[in-house]
C-alpha cells in the first residue's frame, strides 16, 4: 500500500467530500433522535433547529402508553425472534443436505431455488400469499406473518451456508457416521456448532429484515390494528391522524424502532458487512 | 431391492429429503403457488366473492389500450430507477475506490455510510416526509436560514420535484450497501495490476477506466443487476413518502399493483368492486417487464460477465 500525503489538494478535497457525506448520512437519524424529545409545538414553528429547546421525555411515555407502541414493540419482537430461529434452522438443514449429499433431484432443486432469487415478486404475489394464510387459518395472528417469513424460500441464505460448509472438511462427518451417528445427528451435533459464525451473520440479516419489514405486516394487520408491528404502527399514526398532530410521538416511535437495529449494527458491524459480501467474494 | 434403482436411492436418502422438506414445502406454498395463481387469475374476472369468470385476454387488452395510468407508472418506475442509479452507483464506486486506499478514518466512513442500509425503508421514508415538509420541515428551515431559498419549497407536492426528492432518499439509503459490495470486489483485484499500469505511465483516470472497471468484471455486473431489480421493485418508499402523488407523478409499478389488490381507495378511479383478475394481469406484465429489463441488461453488459473472477 502506497503512502498518502495528507496535505495535498486532492486529499483535502476528498476529506471535504467525505465529511459532507458523513453529515448527510447521519442527519436523518440524528434528526429523529433529537426530534423525539421535542414538544410538538416546536415542530409547528418550523425552523432550522435540530436540538430541542425543551427536552420532553413524556413523548416516550405517551408513545408507549397512549399510542400503543408498547404493544407494537412487543409484536415486532414476537415476530422477529421466532423468524430468526426457524429460518436459521430450516436454511441450515437445507444448506447441509445440499452441500454434503448426492441424491436424486438435488441439482434440479438447487437450480430452481436459485432461480427464485430473480423472480419479480414484490407486491405481485402478496394477495395469493395472504389467501394461503387465510386458508391455513393463520391470517389473523402474528404467526401468519412468521410462517410466511420462515417458509418464504431464502435461496441466498442456503447458498451462503453451502459456501461456508464447502470450506469445512468432511472428515468429521465421516468419523461420526462410522460411530453410528445419523444424518440429522451429524447436522445437530457437528455441523451446527461449526457453522456458528455464518449463522450469526445470517441471523442478523434475518432479524433486520423481519424487524424492518413494512409490506407484509401492513397487509396482515389491515383488519387487526392490535397486531401491528412497530414499523406499521408508527406509519399508521400518520395516516390516521392529522399529520401535524403527533410528530413528536411518531419520532419517538421511529427512535424506538431505529435504536435496537442500530445498536446491533454497531456491535456486530463486521458480521453484518461480512454477511452481505460473503456471497459475492468467491475466490 | 437393487442397490442402484432410483427408489432405493430415494429411500437411502430419506432423512435428507425430510431435512429439506421445510424449504421444499415453503417453495411450493409461498413461492410457486402464488406465482401460478397470479398467472392463471390474469385471464379471469374476479372480485374475491363470486367465483372467477373467464375473461380471455380482456384484462391484457384493457391494460395495453385503456390504462394510461399504468403506462405512466411504468415510465415513472424507469425514470426513478435510472435517475437514482445514475447518482448512486457512480457515487458508490468512487467511494469504494477512495476508501480502498489507506486513508485515515476509512473504517469509520465505511461503517457510517453502510448504516442507512440497516434502517427500515418505510420508517426512514416517514422521517424524510417530516424533513421535506414545506412549512414545518427542517430542510426548508435550514435552506431558509442560510438564505438559499426565500419561499418554502414543497419537496413532495410539486410535480417534477417530488420524484427527485424520492430518488435522493433512495440514494441515501442504498449508496452504502453498493459501496461495500464494490469494496469487496476491489479487494480481490491484485495490487500489481495497478503498479504495472502506473509504471507504464497510466494516470489515475486511465487506471480506473481500463483496469478497475474490467477487473471488477462479473461482480460489477451482478451488483448493478441487483440494484436495477431492487429499484424497479420499490414499494415501501413510495407508499410512505408520496403515496404516488402529487397527482400520479410518483406512481410506480409495485404501488399501482398494491393499490389494485389492497387499497382501492387510493386508485382515485372510484373503483369499488375488487378487480383481482386485472390486478393479476398487471402483476404478470410487471414481472415480464422486469424480466426483459434484466435480460437486456445482462446482454448489454455481457463483456463484463466474461471476466469471471
Amino acid at each position: 500500500m502506497r503512502k498518502i500525503r495528507y496535505f495535498s489538494p486532492p486529499i483535502i478535497l476528498t476529506y471535504v467530500g467525505l465529511l459532507f457525506l458523513t453529515v448527510v448520512t447521519g442527519f436523518p437519524v440524528v434528526y429523529s433522535v433529537f426530534g423525539s424529545f421535542k414538544p410538538n409545538r416546536e415542530f409547528v414553528l418550523g425552523g432550522a433547529r435540530i436540538l430541542p429547546m425543551e427536552w420532553r421525555l413524556a413523548n416516550y411515555v405517551e408513545a408507549w402508553e397512549l399510542a400503543n407502541f408498547a404493544q407494537y414493540t412487543w409484536n415486532s419482537l414476537y415476530v422477529a425472534i421466532p423468524t430468526v430461529i426457524f429460518s436459521l434452522f430450516f436454511v441450515s438443514m437445507a444448506g447441509y443436505v445440499f452441500s454434503r449429499f448426492q441424491f436424486p433431484g438435488r441439482k434440479f432443486m438447487l437450480v430452481t431455488l436459485l432461480a427464485t432469487m430473480f423472480l419479480a415478486t414484490g407486491t405481485v404475489t402478496l394477495y395469493p400469499i395472504f389467501r394461503v394464510a387465510r386458508f391455513l387459518g393463520i391470517h389473523q395472528s402474528l404467526w401468519g406473518i412468521i410462517v410466511v417469513y420462515i417458509f418464504s424460500t431464502n435461496a441466498a441464505f442456503i447458498y451462503l451456508i453451502m459456501g461456508y460448509l464447502s470450506g469445512i472438511s468432511m472428515e468429521m462427518d465421516q468419523a461420526a457416521t462410522i460411530d453410528g451417528c445419523s444424518k440429522f445427528g451429524i447436522y445437530w451435533r457437528i455441523i451446527l456448532p461449526l457453522a456458528k459464525p455464518i449463522l450469526a451473520t445470517l441471523g442478523l440479516l434475518a432479524f433486520r429484515a423481519a424487524w424492518n419489514d413494512y409490506m407484509l405486516p401492513l397487509v396482515f394487520t389491515m383488519a387487526r390494528p392490535a397486531m401491528r408491528t412497530l414499523t406499521v404502527g408508527v406509519i399508521a399514526l400518520r395516516d390516521t391522524r392529522d399529520g401535524a398532530a403527533a410528530w413528536n410521538l411518531m419520532l419517538a416511535g421511529t427512535t424506538i424502532s431505529l435504536i435496537p437495529i442500530i445498536v446491533i449494527y454497531l456491535i456486530t458491524n463486521k458480521y453484518f458487512i461480512r454477511g452481505i459480501t460473503a456471497g459475492s467474494v468467491k475466490e | 431391492m437393487k442397490k442402484t434403482s432410483l427408489v432405493y436411492k430415494i429411500y437411502k436418502h430419506r432423512v435428507a429429503y425430510l431435512m429439506l422438506s421445510p424449504v421444499i414445502v415453503g417453495f411450493f406454498v409461498f413461492t410457486l403457488y402464488p406465482q401460478v395463481w397470479v398467472l392463471s387469475l390474469s385471464f379471469f374476472r374476479y372480485d374475491g366473492f363470486r367465483p372467477p369468470t373467464w375473461h380471455g385476454l380482456q384484462n391484457f387488452v384493457r391494460l395495453f389500450q385503456r390504462d394510461p395510468l399504468w403506462w405512466r407508472s411504468v415510465w415513472n418506475t424507469f425514470y426513478f430507477s435510472f435517475g437514482k442509479l445514475a447518482i448512486e452507483l457512480p457515487l458508490a464506486l468512487i467511494l469504494a475506490v477512495v476508501l480502498n486506499r489507506n486513508l485515515f478514518g476509512r473504517n469509520f466512513f465505511r461503517g457510517l455510510f453502510f448504516l442507512p442500509h440497516v434502517t427500515s425503508t418505510a420508517i426512514m421514508a416517514l422521517v424524510f416526509y417530516f424533513i421535506y415538509s414545506p412549512y414545518q420541515g427542517i430542510l426548508n428551515g435550514i435552506l431558509g436560514s442560510l438564505g438559499i431559498i426565500e419561499e418554502p419549497i414543497d419537496w413532495l407536492g410539486t410535480g417534477g420535484i417530488a420524484m427527485i426528492s424520492t430518488m435522493l432518499v433512495s440514494v441515501w439509503q442504498n449508496f452504502g450497501i453498493n459501496m461495500v459490495l464494490f469494496l469487496a470486489g476491489l479487494q480481490a483485484i491484485p495490487d500489481d495490476l495497478f503498479e504495472s499500469a502506473e509504471i507504464d505511465g497510466a494516470n489515475s483516470a486511465q487506471r480506473f477506466w481500463y483496469i478497475t472497471i474490467p477487473a471488477l468484471g462479473r461482480m460489477l455486473q451482478v451488483i448493478v443487476m441487483l440494484a436495477i431489480i431492487g429499484s424497479l421493485k420499490s414499494f415501501d418508499l413510495f407508499r410512505v413518502l408520496t403515496g404516488g402523488g402529487p397527482g400520479t407523478d410518483t406512481m410506480v409499478l409495485m404501488l399501482y399493483i398494491f393499490n389494485y389488490f389492497f387499497d382501492r381507495g387510493a386508485l382515485g378511479s372510484g373503483a369499488t368492486v375488487p378487480q383481482f383478475g386485472y390486478a393479476s394481469a398487471l402483476g404478470v406484465v410487471a414481472s415480464v417487464i422486469i424480466g426483459i429489463v434484466t435480460g437486456a441488461y445482462l446482454w448489454w453488459s455481457r463483456r463484463l460477465g466474461d471476466n469471471q473472477r
